[in-house]
């Protein structure tokens, strides 16, 4: 017996018949099994599962039609078990009878020998046709569930605080055109995606590797959320085709501001919970899907908001409130917020939102990928504040711990001025560390560093050159107004090219390597009229007692990172010293 | 017959209809019914006035028109959507791209 030989089965009573069609069949090179009844052949087929089964109608125990019937059973929907009918009743009714029953041909005796072997050929054919697709068919799906299993590697694997921020992900295939993504910025902010491409499945899915990429590597050098968006936007613009877009929202949040930033750019309403359950507010999208426009439209903002610790940001795809029923209503909004609501009050948004879904869509059948994130405003990493660094002990001040020689010059220093239209487009500041991870290496103690200027820089701007208030953002109308105005004296600053060499942020820094670390000497000068600093600190001090004021935790925060801290020619030059070991 | 389009008789002006179910189905169709008008300056009226449901890629669809309209310096105007359809292109900001009338 040769692999590739095939195997019949013949059911007939007449012993005669099945002798007849045994010799013709192993003429066609097939091995051939008989059973003389029904029950026997339909038993036959369970033991043998042949590739052909020739099936005569009148016999004993149990007749062709049953035990077809049986057999297709058996065999299930998508497998072919070819079963031709040998029958002398040339009648119409048999012809439809045995059709009905599940059968795949029929032949009619008398017939001549090459008529029957026409017959098993193109019976052959297709069911060599049915095994292709099937191969297909496996063969596809295997290999979209180890791209599924690669891409959701590459994509969700590493999300951050996975075990704070809450997921929901039901995708309608194998593959999910949603995607959710969070990563730490430098500074202890948490960035967060929720993203939905046109379509469901492989076409839908592609474009979220490009989209992950730029949102890690990004936030990872410092970029805030708007630059961020806004290069998704020209990514997705270049690659995807007309039709397909990427509808997103982002939160960018600060833990140590107590603040987020919202965008939210064709998704549903996304919600800010607090720690009653209660809707504070919703985010409506303000600019189209991502990947239409060549850019941002101008006026594109994110929404500023207060958060408290406790609150929550949740962010869906439609695909939840167009989930339907078996009589075709639609979840909805108003179910949605219920079952929210329930959940934050039962502390698992999550779980109850899923069992809510599901008792009202009974197992019917999912058009579109669901999901949803819930990320709480606060606990995800406590930036590290006392990164002053603390002498061993045994050693003292005079034993030069670490090598400090006086008068040293610095091995390399870097000086970025920026001035006019500079200030609004550029952040300098990824650029900044950019150049020190090039000098230096990469480093955890940078992280630290990035928050120093950061903070110093936004200061200058804000304070010095801007001339903004730092007072506005003490109430929560404020705090909008503040961001309103900054944004409108930036684009007058940028308007204004005949004096833009005045307006200036100047950023200086110089290396020293010490034996065990190294200390970083920051300089930041600006263009302002400067500000009364004792003023300034000591109001700070007081009202940071008091656990009043939302702003000035900027500089309070910068002190306790920093060695020496220090503010010059009224305010306009500070200079920051950092020193930290390895 | 689930896509309608008529031009008008002075040539300027081309009315889309969309029947109840604005989807993917659609797509060859909807690409048929504008394909091959290469007429400077036309006016193009797609009327969602029956269109009860529009899934995501029917907004694509939209926007594959707008760049054909815009290719030939033509005009775009999206004629009385229904409230539904209204919520869909208000959440993808349509508005800001294109006449919603």
């Amino acid at each position: 017996m040769s692999p590739s030989q095939k195997l019949a089965l013949v059911v007939d009573d007449s012993k005669m018949q099945c002798k007849l069609l045994s010799v013709l069949l192993e003429e066609e090179n097939y091995r051939v099994v008989v059973a003389n009844d029904g029950a026997s052949g339909v038993q036959m087929y369970i033991d043998h599962q042949p590739d052909l089964v020739l099936m005569d109608i009148n016999m004993p125990i149990m007749d062709g039609f049953e035990a077809t019937r049986r057999i297709k059973k058996f065999s299930g929907v998508g497998n072919l078990a070819p079963i031709i009918f040998i029958t002398s009743m040339d009648s119409e009714q048999a012809f439809i009878k045995s059709v009905d029953a599940g059968g795949d041909s029929i032949l009619v005796r008398p017939f001549t020998p090459n008529v029957f072997k026409a017959k098993i050929k193109s019976m052959q054919r297709i069911s060599d046709l049915v095994e292709q697709v099937k191969g297909l068919q496996q063969e596809q799906q295997n290999d979209a569930e180890l791209a599924e299993k690669m891409m959701s590697n590459v994509i969700e694997a590493r999300n951050f605080a996975l075990d704070k921020i809450g997921v929901i992900k039901k995708p309608a295939t194998i593959f999910s055109g949603d995607i959710q993504l969070s990563a730490l910025c430098p500074n202890g902010d948490l960035h967060v995606l929720l993203g939905d491409f046109t379509g469901h499945g492989l076409r839908s899915s592609i474009g979220a590797i490009p989209v992950t990429e730029t949102f890690r590597a990004m936030t990872k050098k410092g970029f805030s959320i708007l630059e961020i968006i806004a290069q998704i936007n020209r990514q997705m613009h270049t690659l995807l085709p007309g039709d397909l877009f990427f509808a997103a929202s982002f939160a960018s949040i600060s833990e140590h501001e107590k603040s987020a930033y919202i965008f939210n750019a064709g998704l549903p309403d996304g919600y800010l919970f607090n720690e009653g359950a209660k809707i504070i507010q919703q985010f409506a999208s303000t600019h189209p899907p991502l990947g239409i426009l060549p850019q941002l439209l101008p006026d594109a903002q994110l929404e500023v908001i207060q958060v408290k610790s406790n609150d929550r940001i949740v962010f869906i795809t439609d695909g939840i409130v167009e989930a339907r029923n078996p009589p075709g209503e639609l979840f909805g909004f108003p179910r949605f917020e219920k079952a929210a609501i329930e959940g934050i009050e039962n502390k698992d948004l999550i779980s109850c939102v899923l069992r809510e879904l599901d008792d009202f869509c009974q197992h019917c059948e999912q058009e579109d990928d669901i999901s949803l994130v819930d990320i709480p405003c606060s606990g995800w990493k406590k930036i590290k504040i006392t990164n002053k660094v603390a002498i061993p002990e045994g050693f003292s001040e005079e034993d030069n711990y670490f090598g400090i020689p006086q008068g040293a010059l610095p091995t390399w220093s870097y000086h970025l001025h920026l001035t006019g239209k500079l200030l609004k487009t550029v952040n300098p500041i990824p650029l900044v560390m950019s150049q020190i991870n090039d000098l230096e290496g990469a480093g955890e103690h940078w992280q630290s560093l990035y928050t120093i200027l950061t903070e110093l820089f936004i200061n200058a701007l804000d304070h010095g050159v801007l001339e903004l208030n730092s007072s506005l953002k003490d109430s929560a109308e404020g705090f909008s107004q503040y961001f309103n105005e900054r944004a409108k004296r930036l684009d007058k600053l940028a308007g204004n090219v005949i004096n833009a060499p005045n307006d200036f942020v100047r950023i200086s820094l110089k290396y020293f390597p010490l034996s065990h670390g190294g200390k970083m000497v920051i300089n930041i000068k600006d263009s302002g009229q400067g500000f009364e600093v004792l003023d300034v600190i000591k109001d700070n001090s007081i009202a940071m007692n008091d656990g009043l004021k939302l702003s000035g935790r900027g500089v309070e925060l910068v002190n306790q990172l920093c060695d020496t801290l220090e503010y010059q020619e009224k305010g306009t030059l500070v200079t920051a010293s950092y020193i930290w070991h390895v | 017959m689930t896509i309608n389009n008529k031009l008008s008789a002075d040539g300027k002006q081309l009315v889309i209809s969309i029947d109840e179910r604005f989807d993917f189905s659609l797509h060859q169709q909807f690409r048929d019914s504008y394909n091959s008008l290469t007429t400077q300056e036309l006016t193009y009226i797609l009327d969602l006035s029956q269109t009860e449901y529009m899934d995501s890629s029917a907004l694509g669809m939209i926007l594959l028109l707008k760049d054909h309209v815009q290719l030939h310096a033509g005009h775009l105007i999206i004629s009385k959507p229904s409230d539904t359809v209204r919520k869909i292109l208000e959440i993808a900001q349509f508005q800001r791209l294109m006449t919603i009338e």
